[in-house]
């Protein structure tokens, strides 16, 4: 119960500052980025017309986003972004269904990866829409529909990153420490793998989704 | 310090049990009015299409056990608080023992209500295309279990409200933070519990009326509930900066109310939006399945229309920054 919310830092002072390393959180993102490449290895070594189970998945997974992403942003700019979208879901995936091994723990739970994965489509939506419309058009969008309300539009782009990233940390990291909570409780009885199917499975699977779909949403807002 | 004339551990009790009776008593009122909604659907659904009662009954019971987790979360927090075994009395943990019970309790009516919308019509939506029954019961355990979202936020701050250590901070802005804390999740998760099922229920019926829409009508199901969801995400945001920020001791009034105040705003500001921000969803949902050529101008207009109606919370939310920050 005492672990509750409890983070192994290690924290290097400089002269003027300090940095603080999460190294659980760098060691389980260095775990995902393993399954993920072991995954697309896997996928993609012995490409053939009758395909094996993992290729199967693999084109399952990036056939459904490529379709998602080009109904979105249309066929020319879902080949730009497609990719990453794809990766995006593919890592996000992997991070919230590492959980429910014993002992590894979820990168998403601590919202550094959440918030700079949101940071990262929001600067990625903000390029497309300059590059699309020009500056000149981009800025102005601000200043719309009356100029004194570009404060609260700059406001309400900005709460994009908060709502994308809070609403992932905190779904992941809820379900985690509710296990944990029960898990207490009931002395592991019974109910914690169905808890772990749950949160770690359904809500990992359903907000790695949403958090993919927003962010191609994001870029297709700043097209149009 | 005392209050009241009790000393820290009776004040301290006396706001776990008070806590823990209004987690559990607000609590039960979004699941079970949820899961009556559910049942008077279900009943509905079976008299249209009697041949297939015993599907219909099975969707019933999932959806309804889906809907009675929020007041499950309540449950689980009302027994902490009763058996809870306080360490450190004081009165700021009395305050953190209070804002949990109320924190937990506001934030499950919403999710509790809201999950037995898409569980009612999901039932209605088996009697009228009893072939799709699997694929409507897929949709509808989606779109119930994204509407506990906003009760899993109630239930995090609830649980750091419990389990955070106190330590050594200014009884007199903290005490009100902490409430403040408590009221903006709990306040902010009614409205978006409630959106979000309105956009699930919409999905069910449309995953039975044109069953070969359901991606497109999943997809646009989904961003439209994490949209209904931005402000409990807002009051979650606030929340965390009540909690984690340590103020300056005053024993001014004006300092604590302020901050109480903000957890206040940011709440009552976010119910509005949540429940407008579901609506769109709801509506886009809908007409996406009747007119799925077009998928993409609906979705749009949603966004445009939610991002206006979302203003608002970004009004309550400036607002309770300003209380925190400036005032």
């Amino acid at each position: 119960m005492d672990r509750l919310g409890e983070i192994h830092q290690l924290i290097i002072p400089l002269p003027g500052y300090t940095v603080t390393i999460n190294l659980e959180v760098l060691v389980m993102t260095g775990i995902v980025f393993f399954l993920a490449l072991t995954f697309g290895f896997a996928a993609g070594r012995k490409k053939s017309l009758l395909p094996g189970p993992v290729q199967v998945i693999g084109e399952l997974i990036v056939t459904q986003l490529y379709g998602l992403t080009e109904e979105a942003l249309g066929k020319t700019h879902a080949k730009t972004y497609a990719p990453l979208i794809c990766a995006l879901f593919i890592f996000l995936l992997i991070s919230n269904w590492l959980g429910i091994l014993p002992h590894l723990e979820e990168p998403t739970r601590d919202l550094n990866t959440p918030l700079s994965l949101g940071i990262l489509g929001f600067v990625i939506a903000h390029y497309v829409g300059i590059k699309e419309k020009g500056f000149k058009i981009y800025i102005k969008s601000y200043f719309e529909p009356v100029f004194f309300l570009m404060p609260l539009n700059l406001i309400g782009e900005l709460a994009k990153i908060v709502s994308i990233s809070f609403r992932l940390f905190g779904n992941i990291m809820g379900g985690a420490i509710i296990i944990l909570v029960v898990s207490y409780l009931t002395y592991s009885i019974l109910l914690p793998p169905f808890l772990n199917v749950f949160f770690g499975l359904f809500v990992g699977t359903i907000q790695a989704f949403v958090f993919t779909m927003l962010t191609v949403v994001y870029i297709s807002v700043q097209l149009k | 310090m005392t209050l009241l004339a009790v000393d820290n551990q009776t004040l301290t009790q006396i706001a776990a049990y008070v806590g823990g009776a209004v987690a559990m008593g607000f609590g039960a009122i979004g699941a079970a009015t949820g899961e009556g909604y559910t049942a008077s659907r279900a009943a509905e659904a079976i008299a249209r299409n009697q041949e297939h009662s015993g599907v219909i009954i099975k969707n019933m019971l999932v959806g309804q056990a889906i809907s009675e987790s929020a007041s499950i979360f309540s449950l689980v927090i009302a027994i902490l608080l009763l058996f809870m075994d306080v360490s450190d009395p004081s009165i700021v943990k009395a305050a953190a023992l209070l804002a949990a019970g109320l924190c937990m309790g506001f934030g499950a009516i919403g999710s509790g209500v809201g999950a037995g919308v898409p569980a009612g019509r999901s039932c209605l939506a088996i009697a009228r295309q009893p072939a799709t029954a699997g694929r409507i019961t897929t949709n509808m355990l989606i779109g119930t279990a994204v509407c506990q979202t906003p009760a899993i936020f109630a239930m995090v701050v609830a649980l750091i409200l419990l389990f955070k250590p106190i330590g050594s901070v200014a009884a007199f802005p903290t005490c009100a933070a902490l409430i403040g804390a408590g009221l903006s999740t709990g306040l902010a998760a009614i409205g978006s519990g409630y959106g979000g099922g309105m956009a699930a229920g919409a999905s069910c019926e449309g995953v039975a009326r044109q069953p070969e829409t359901t991606t497109a009508v999943t997809t646009t199901m989904l961003v439209g509930q994490a949209v209904s969801q931005t402000p409990s995400v807002f009051g979650l945001l606030v929340s965390f900066i009540l909690i984690f920020k340590s103020f300056p001791a005053s024993t001014t009034l004006s300092a604590s109310v302020g901050l109480l105040s903000a957890g206040l705003c940011m709440g009552l500001g976010g119910i509005g939006p949540g429940i407008g921000n579901g609506m769109a969803a709801e509506g886009a949902v809908r007409w996406v399945a009747r007119r799925i050529e077009y998928a993409g101008d609906l979705m749009r207009i949603m966004l445009v229309g939610q991002a206006v109606s979302q203003s608002t919370a970004i009004y309550a939310m400036v607002v309770s920054l300003v209380l925190i920050f400036v005032v």
